[in-house]
């Protein structure tokens, strides 16, 4: 008796371990725990057995009732879970499939490249100031100490609006509107358009710069170029290299031309060259006597730059007019 | 200016290396623009003499020439040029040579003649700009030597942007100058002496110099028996190294010596000037003059002239008239070297359009004292290379000779301004080397006289620029320095602007900045008016399309459309944020500009994506953006209809806010986009910024929300078409009463379902009390009350 049911044991638990289908694991039930399955039928033959090997006998029987029991559930889970997986994969969306994205807008790459600017010097505490486009001479020229029979004027190639009014040719007409405004210290940047006769590849009508000025007591040429080094290192690297070398403007005296090098690729061979990032200098005495400032007590340095420059640089642009000719595969790209 | 490094070492001994020099140059305030080795590219080019021309048998413009190299047989060449004739030296490119860029030479063949070689213009070698003919070289030259070290080929030329404030470094002697005071060398000039054999110049000519105000000093010297001569190689080579064209020997040497010194001259024919004498005067209002360049020039009266006794025969400093012009049979001369106030010669200069290196020179103050000097020399080599005799004595007009102006300098003052530590002997010595006489010094300052040749020093920072840029800007230190915080706030709207363009970005919008340009034409076509009175118009434009200032966005929105609709694109959903202009309405000079924001939407609503219907642009998308930017500001506005010829009738409408106008946005018209070359809907809208940004309310309040249930009601609506959504929605507001929390229009609809003339609105109502939970109640007598109103005032009906 034992024997059969050890049989009985080994040849279902084989039967339930190999059961393909939850249909066929309550097949497997009902024939050996249904009413008229095997294991009932040897449970029922328990009582025929000799009185002393009842109780052994019930036990294991019983013990095999549950285990199978057991073996079973866990069985159909396992094919639950099968079949569930199964379906889910039959039905999977294709996640190669683009997503719905928002649609995306993109900041002018002047705008970029003229925000990051304000805020490295927002942070030295610089405050931004503007000045209107269409200019008088005075404010372009004459107060910046370059009068009318001044050469310096040529190189200025100059919009005239009417005698006396032109659209300013560069950001540094703001210094003087900002120093009538107010008084020492003055620390501001001024991002805006600007304009000169000139049109080809490398040069447009309108293009945009920024002026910077700071004016107090104590204000040195090494101050401006500590500045400078700290905005460029901020802006293009810590291992920027920047030249400055002596220049001439009338509204600074000394006057220095900033250039970095800077190394792009071309052909897949680095290419080294020096890029012009703008001028500076000491704001000439000068210009604090048409402000009206004491240029004894105060000193300043004042500095401009241009942003399609260092764009064109940074990002290899061969052209200046993409910036203003609006085709969106240029502004989107940035 | 174009300096070759040969010449340069004429004048001092500079033993750096090519580039090591262009560095140098540099950070002494020289900016090199570019070098160039005209001679690097060139070989096999030899010295070959002319044996023999014969025509081309098949070509009327080429002649065939033998030409011999010094080997056993000439080589036959085919050329175009006419200037040669037997028996001229010129530079040969034989087979195999190569020329500037590249270009090699071989044997080929020209209409059916063999050619063995090139003989070559100036240009050809790099030599300059000629190209009128072969470069005829002088007679004594080896046959068949190599042509390089003749024709100093292998010099090094460096390009040299001269800052307008240094007149002197438009010569070589200024230039050489700079390189000796910081190498502390000695500088050397050629011995300028002049053998005078003939009678005093003053029984030639005489100089009346009547406006001595414009001409500080006029300078003159006579030669005679003037002979034929050919411009000797040395001379030519560095007047082609220095980018200047040749003419004829005595103005070779004019020119050469304004090369060597900086000083232009001038030579006069004497036996064309009336008289045979100079008067220096204003020109007279009318006068007229044919320069050299075959122009007849009309003056006015502020002008200087140089002129004989009768009529102007140069306008001075500029360009010399055509009738006094030296040419092959002139035989005496005047040389001029004068010294014209800059700021007449600019004025001058630019009244007349013409821009020489006589009146570059001039206009960046030439040296007063060089002039005797250069008259000198040039004297000296026109009796050299044209065996001229020279008379004895200068003519010398320089009725107030220049007095050196004094400045004075604090030595702490320098590091001060510099953020140095520079010795007060390391300054004076940086002066003294520089020619600055120092006159007076103690041990807090010092006085200095200027030199003659630096006009651009005029006060104590000058001299600081001169010791900061001896001392090397790259021995400056770098420091950071303590920035005081001001109070003031100089550009608020800037502040708002930057960020409005960001939220505009946020919304899917693109930025782009355009060109501020437009013209009347372009705006009447936006149908933006006719008149050219309320533009701004440029006196100087680069095209008619670009002659006036925008006075609106539109143009350059409409603009942008049309170029990405060209180019293929699908989608433009864009924004600018930029100036517009208008001459001042309070009639001062200045026109006023203001900020504007300008969107354009065109094509399709969103990217195409598999997984949602295609769909284009509508008004309401436009709408939408304004709103949002309300919306963001915290505004708002009066919405009204708005009549102009950009927009399509009844498809615009603008927004007020306080009563001004703030924004418009509307459906282009078909006629204008016809004009622009559009074909599909276009939609702007344009917000005037600075009318909205200081309307924006600074500080958002908080309102408590209610902690009870809102309670949602729909009511479907039929109106006449005629009847505005807007007029339902403030009559809802208006009769709701206070439970109302909001309302919104969530389904509107015409069409076969509704009767005609009519149609659907679907309002969605929510209540909600910040008091208890609302009941049925509660909520059915507000929307009772909503719907009398709306069929009392609108007459609506439920559907």
């Amino acid at each position: 008796m034992i024997d059969t049911i050890n049989e009985l044991r080994s040849s279902a638990l084989a039967e339930i371990e190999t059961v393909a289908s939850i249909r066929d694991a309550e097949e497997l039930r009902i024939k050996y725990l249904g009413r008229k399955g095997a294991l009932t039928g040897i449970l029922r033959g328990v009582s025929e057995a000799p009185p002393d090997a009842r109780p052994e006998l019930g036990r294991v029987a019983n013990e095999l009732k549950q285990t199978l029991s057991a073996a079973l559930d866990e069985r159909v889970a396992g094919l639950k879970a099968i079949e569930e997986q199964a379906k889910s994969a039959a039905d999977a969306p294709d996640l190669t499939l683009p997503g719905r994205r928002a649609s995306q807008g993109h900041l002018h790459l002047v705008s970029q490249v003229t925000d990051e600017i304000i805020e490295i010097f927002a942070e030295l505490g610089f405050q931004v100031a503007t000045g209107p486009e269409i200019e008088t001479e005075y404010y372009n020229f004459d107060s910046l100490n370059t009068p009318d029979d001044h050469p310096a004027r040529d190189s200025h190639d100059t919009f005239f609006v009417k005698p006396g009014i032109v659209l300013r040719t560069h950001t540094s007409p703001v210094q003087m509107r900002v120093m009538e405004r107010a008084k020492p210290p003055i620390a501001v940047i001024a991002p805006g358009r600007v304009y000169r006769v000139d049109a080809d590849s490398t040069h447009s009508p309108m293009f945009y710069q920024v002026e910077g000025l700071l004016v107090d007591e104590g204000v040195s040429f090494s101050d401006l170029k500590g500045t400078l080094m700290h905005f460029l290192k901020r802006l293009l690297g810590n291992d920027v290299k920047v030249r400055f070398n002596p220049h001439f403007f009338p509204f600074t005296e000394p006057s220095a031309e900033i250039h970095v090098e800077w190394t792009s690729m071309r052909g897949g061979q680095p290419h080294t060259r020096l890029l012009e990032i703008g001028g500076c200098g000491m704001v000439h005495p000068r210009v604090f006597e048409y402000a009206g400032y004491d240029y004894e007590k105060y000193t300043g340095f004042a500095f401009g730059m241009g942003v399609e420059r260092i764009a064109m640089a940074r990002h290899q642009i061969n052209s200046i007019h993409h910036f203003y000719e609006s085709d969106i595969r240029f502004l989107e790209q940035f | 200016m174009q300096v070759s490094l040969k010449w340069l070492k004429e004048f001092v001994d500079i033993e750096l290396g090519v580039d090591e020099l262009a560095h140098q140059l540099t950070m002494l305030g020289l900016e090199i623009e570019k070098v160039t080795r005209p001679g690097a590219e060139i070989k096999n080019v030899v010295i070959g003499k002319i044996l023999e021309i014969k025509p081309h048998p098949d070509a009327d413009k080429l002649v065939v020439c033998q030409t011999d190299i010094g080997e056993s047989n000439p080589l036959q060449i085919v050329c175009g040029a006419k200037n040669m004739k037997a028996g001229d030296i010129v530079p040969t490119a034989v087979i195999g040579a190569t020329l500037p860029g590249g270009f090699e030479i071989a044997r080929r063949k020209m209409r059916g003649i063999e050619s063995q070689g090139m003989m070559c213009s100036a240009r050809e070698l790099g030599l300059g700009k000629d190209h009128d003919g072969l470069l005829i070289l002088p007679a004594d030259l080896p046959i068949g030597a190599d042509a390089i070290p003749l024709l100093a080929l292998d010099d090094v030329i460096y390009e040299i942007e001269v800052t307008p404030n240094r007149g002197d470094w438009a010569g070589m002697i200024g230039v050489a100058r700079e390189l000796a005071a910081y190498f502390k060398l000695p500088l050397r000039l050629p011995d300028a002496t002049c053998l005078e054999t003939g009678e005093s110049a003053e029984s030639f000519s005489t100089v009346t110099n009547d406006a001595p105000d414009l001409c500080a000093r006029y300078v003159a010297r006579i030669v005679t028996d003037v002979a034929q001569a050919a411009t000797p190689l040395w001379m030519a080579q560095r007047l082609a190294h220095a980018g200047q064209r040749m003419v004829n020997p005595t103005v070779d040497i004019t020119n050469y010596v304004m090369l060597e010194t900086g000083q232009p001259l001038h030579a006069f024919d004497l036996d064309r000037l009336q008289e045979n004498r100079i008067v220096v005067r204003r020109a007279k209002a009318g006068e007229t003059i044919r320069t050299i360049d075959s122009e007849i020039r009309t003056l006015r009266d502020d002008m200087l002239v140089i002129a004989d006794a009768k009529c102007p025969v140069a306008i001075a400093g500029v360009m010399g008239g055509i009738d006094s012009e030296v040419g092959e049979n002139t035989r005496r001369i005047l040389f001029e070297s004068a010294w014209f106030a800059p700021s007449s010669i600019r004025k001058t200069a630019r009244a007349l359009g013409m821009n020489t290196e006589a009146s570059q020179r001039f206009q960046r103050g030439a040296d007063v004292e060089m002039a005797a000097w250069a008259c000198d020399r040039v004297a000296q080599l026109a009796s050299q290379i044209c065996s001229a005799k020279v008379a004895s004595g200068r003519i010398d007009s320089y009725p107030a000779p220049t007095e050196p102006i004094e400045i004075s300098l604090r030595w702490t003052r320098t590091n001060a301004l510099l953020g140095t530590v520079i010795a007060p002997d390391t300054q004076k010595a940086i002066l003294e080397r520089l020619s600055f006489k120092v006159t007076n010094s103690s041990d807090a300052a010092c006085t200095i006289r200027v030199p003659s040749w630096r006009h651009d020093a005029t006060r104590e920072a000058d001299l600081i620029e001169e010791v900061a840029r001896m001392y090397g800007y790259d021995n400056i230190p770098a420091t950071v320095p303590r920035v005081r915080k001001s109070e003031m706030v100089y550009a608020p709207e800037e502040n708002k602007t930057r960020k409005l363009r960001r939220y505009l970005v946020s919304l899917g919008l693109t930025e782009m900045m355009n060109l501020t340009f437009s013209s009347p034409e372009e705006i009447s076509k936006a149908g933006l008016g006719t008149s050219s009175d309320n533009l701004v118009m440029l006196q100087n434009p680069l095209a008619e399309t670009s002659s006036a200032m925008r006075p609106s966005l539109i143009p350059s929105l409409l603009n942008a459309a049309s170029l990405n609709i060209r180019r293929g694109a699908r989608r433009l959903h864009a924004f600018e944020i930029g100036h517009v202009y208008r001459p001042s309405s309070t009639g001062e000079d200045q026109p006023s500009e203001s900020a504007r924001i300008g969107i354009v939407l065109t094509g399709l609503r969103e990217d195409e994506h598999w997984g949602r219907e295609k769909s284009i642009v509508d008004i309401y998308d436009c709408k939408g953006v304004l709103e949002n930017i309300f919306n963001q500001l915290r505004l708002t506005p009066i919405w009204s209809s708005f009549n102009t010829d950009t927009f399509t009738v009844g498809h615009a409408a603008k927004a007020e806010i306080d009563g001004v106008s703030a924004a418009w946005y509307g459906q282009v018209a078909t006629d204008v986009l016809e004009k622009f070359g559009i074909e599909q809907d276009v939609f702007l809208a344009e917000v005037v910024l600075d009318k909205v940004l200081c309307k924006q309310s600074e500080n958002v309040v908080f309102r408590p929300f209610s902690s009870f249930p809102p309670s949602m009601r729909d009511m479907a609506l039929l109106v006449d078409t005629s009847v505005a959504a807007e007029t339902l929605l403030d009559n809802v507001r208006k009769s709701a009463g206070k439970l109302l929390q909001d309302v919104r229009i969530f389904d509107v609809y015409a069409g076969k379902q509704v009767p005609v003339g009519k149609k659907s609105i679907a309002l969605s109502l929510i209540f909600q009390s910040q008091e208890r939970t609302l009941t049925d109640k509660d909520t059915q007598k507000a929307w009772d009350q909503i719907l009398k109103s709306l069929q009392e005032k609108c007459g609506a009906t439920l559907r």
